[in-house]
């Protein structure tokens, strides 16, 4: 399983936040990540905020494009308020493109 | 973890993207008509004229862009749909109609021109307002959607306001006073078109700038003071009551002061490095001073009854300026995103270089920041002939606003276009997180 979910991150890290122009697991937007044999690929994600314009693209593309990466698997991507996304939430490298590395002590 | 999240509410792109073109037409016609009003501008503010370009400003652009933000923001913030997208698209009509009527008939009738403008303004006013409705009536959107439900009130009023003085250019019920001209454009500048923005910057600033704000107070305190004191300002300047002008202006300058506490708490939280838009605000506020500092000195100097008039008109144009720099910088985050949703509809995800369609991709660069040049100085000449009394000041900066109204709108209309263009920056692809 923890192929699959490698390669589901993968995926993911081709889905960019079209106006940070970011990918989304580099921005910390994904949760979570559950691989079953039954229930299939189960993808907790997050937006920069409630009422972000790209409410409605980014969930849809980010499993179109991990059902294009695993298409025997079935993909649901759940968007979750709680917790609240942060820009600590960013990885070093995410940070420093937007040159906010030094802001964040990361 | 709570399940959920924002499905599309949103009307067809054609909604928002018909009123923000016809805005940037209504900038080069207000450009246009600021020109050859720029004498009457500078010697007598209240002249026909002058009335036109300022009503050209406000209707055909700014309320006619305004209104198109909001019924593309109501629905996304809210999560709730409009009443009615043909409502949507018959507001932007009559909105545009009662812009471009209204003027002309002040610059030179005929009389029905300004009658039928009043009645378009009248019915666009009620139906957006029934039609915000629904995504307003919503229980979440906080601040934002607390402040739209009172700047809505605000149109409406103002058009009231407008429908009276119309028929009274028959009725002749009243002399239009100075003070009464006055209390109707406060009440359009600072209740509808002023507490609009200051309600959408508290969603947009901690958008666009990354800005985590957790227990920010200033943008509660900026919308209830700005959208509570412009009322007793408007009516204290109507009715010629200084004590209650007073207590309206000051509650009015708490409001845009903490406006400017917000913005500021905005910057220095970001996660993310100032950009173009943000160039664009910085103009947008040091407008919105200059339009304070106008105001209060034209209450309380003791002046000539010309030179408060001139101290007046310098405050009116400054608030002009502070929001239409402020439209035209969001406008160039707001349409590509409305682009990119529409050419993601079609198919089109990718940048010819391979990687994804990012917003950036969707306008040119540099007419954008000769917009912000044009718009920043365009304003500031206007101002400036106005101080000076120096006629061809105000008609290059009218000229100057007229320019900005054709790049903006011809460098986003062919966003889409760009899309099929050349290379950006690569972006961040850092792998799983830390």
């Amino acid at each position: 399983m923890t192929e699959i979910t490698d390669r589901v991150y993968e995926a993911l890290s081709g889905v960019w936040d079209p106006e940070l122009a970011v990918d989304i697991v580099s921005l910390g937007l994904v949760y979570d990540v559950r691989v079953d044999e039954d229930d299939g690929i189960e993808i907790d994600m997050t937006l920069t905020t409630p009422g972000c314009p790209v409410s409605d693209a980014l969930p849809a593309e980010a499993r179109r494009a991990v059902a294009e990466a695993l298409p025997q698997w079935p993909v649901r991507v759940e968007i979750v308020w709680d917790p609240p996304w942060t820009p600590e939430r960013m990885n070093v490298d995410a940070a420093r493109s937007l040159g906010v590395g030094r802001r964040l002590r990361i | 973890m709570i399940p959920g999240g924002p499905t599309a509410m949103t009307p067809p792109p054609s909604v928002p993207l018909a009123y923000l073109a016809a805005a940037a037409i209504g900038l080069f016609g207000f450009g246009f008509v600021a020109w050859f009003a720029g004498d009457k501008l500078v010697t007598v503010p209240n002249h026909p004229a002058a009335v036109s370009a300022v009503h050209m400003g406000v209707l055909a652009f700014l309320s006619v862009a305004v209104l198109g933000a909001l019924h593309q923001f109501g629905p996304v913030v809210s999560n709730k749909r409009l009443r009615s997208v043909m409502a949507g698209r018959f507001t932007m009509v009559a909105m545009v109609a009662a812009g471009w009527l209204l003027p002309n008939g002040f610059a030179h009738g005929p009389e029905w021109m300004i009658l039928a403008g009043g009645v378009s303004g009248a019915a666009a006013a009620l139906v957006a307002a029934w039609n915000l409705s629904g995504p307003l009536s919503s229980r979440t959107g906080g601040v934002p959607i607390l402040g739209l439900r009172i700047s809505v009130t605000y149109l409406v009023l103002t058009v009231a306001f407008g429908v009276v003085y119309v028929l009274n250019r028959q009725a002749a019920w009243f002399p239009l006073l100075p003070n009464r001209v006055l209390a109707h454009a406060h009440l359009g500048l600072l209740g509808w078109l002023g507490l609009t923005y200051v309600s959408v910057a508290e969603k947009l600033w901690p958008m666009f700038l990354l800005a985590h704000r957790p227990g920010a107070r200033s943008g509660k305190v900026a919308v209830v003071a700005l959208g509570s004191g412009t009322l007793p300002l408007a009516l204290g300047l109507l009715f010629s009551v200084a004590w209650l002008a007073m207590v309206g202006g000051a509650l009015a300058l708490v409001g845009l002061g903490a406006h400017l506490v917000s913005l500021a708490s905005s910057v220095k939280h970001r996660r993310r490095p100032l950009e173009m838009l943000h160039a664009y605000l910085a103009a947008s506020t040091l407008y919105l001073v200059i339009g304070i500092g106008f105001g209060v000195a034209a209450g309380f100097a003791d002046v000539d009854t010309g030179t408060r008039m001139i101290l007046v008109g310098v405050e009116v144009g400054a608030l002009i300026a502070w929001l239409s720099l402020a439209v035209a910088g969001h406008a160039h985050k707001i349409v590509p995103f409305i682009q990119y949703t529409m050419l993601r509809s079609r198919g089109v995800d990718r940048h010819p270089s391979g990687r994804p369609l990012l917003f950036g991709d969707l306008y040119r660069k540099a007419p954008a920041r000769a917009t912000l040049v044009l718009l920043t100085v365009g304003f500031g000449l206007i101002l400036a002939g106005m101080l000076t009394g120096s006629v061809p000041l105000a008609a290059f900066g009218g000229g100057s606003l007229g320019i900005s109204g054709i790049v903006i709108g011809l460098n986003l209309a062919f966003g889409p276009r760009l899309a099929a263009g050349g290379p950006t920056p690569e972006p961040a692809t850092a792998g799983r997180q830390a």
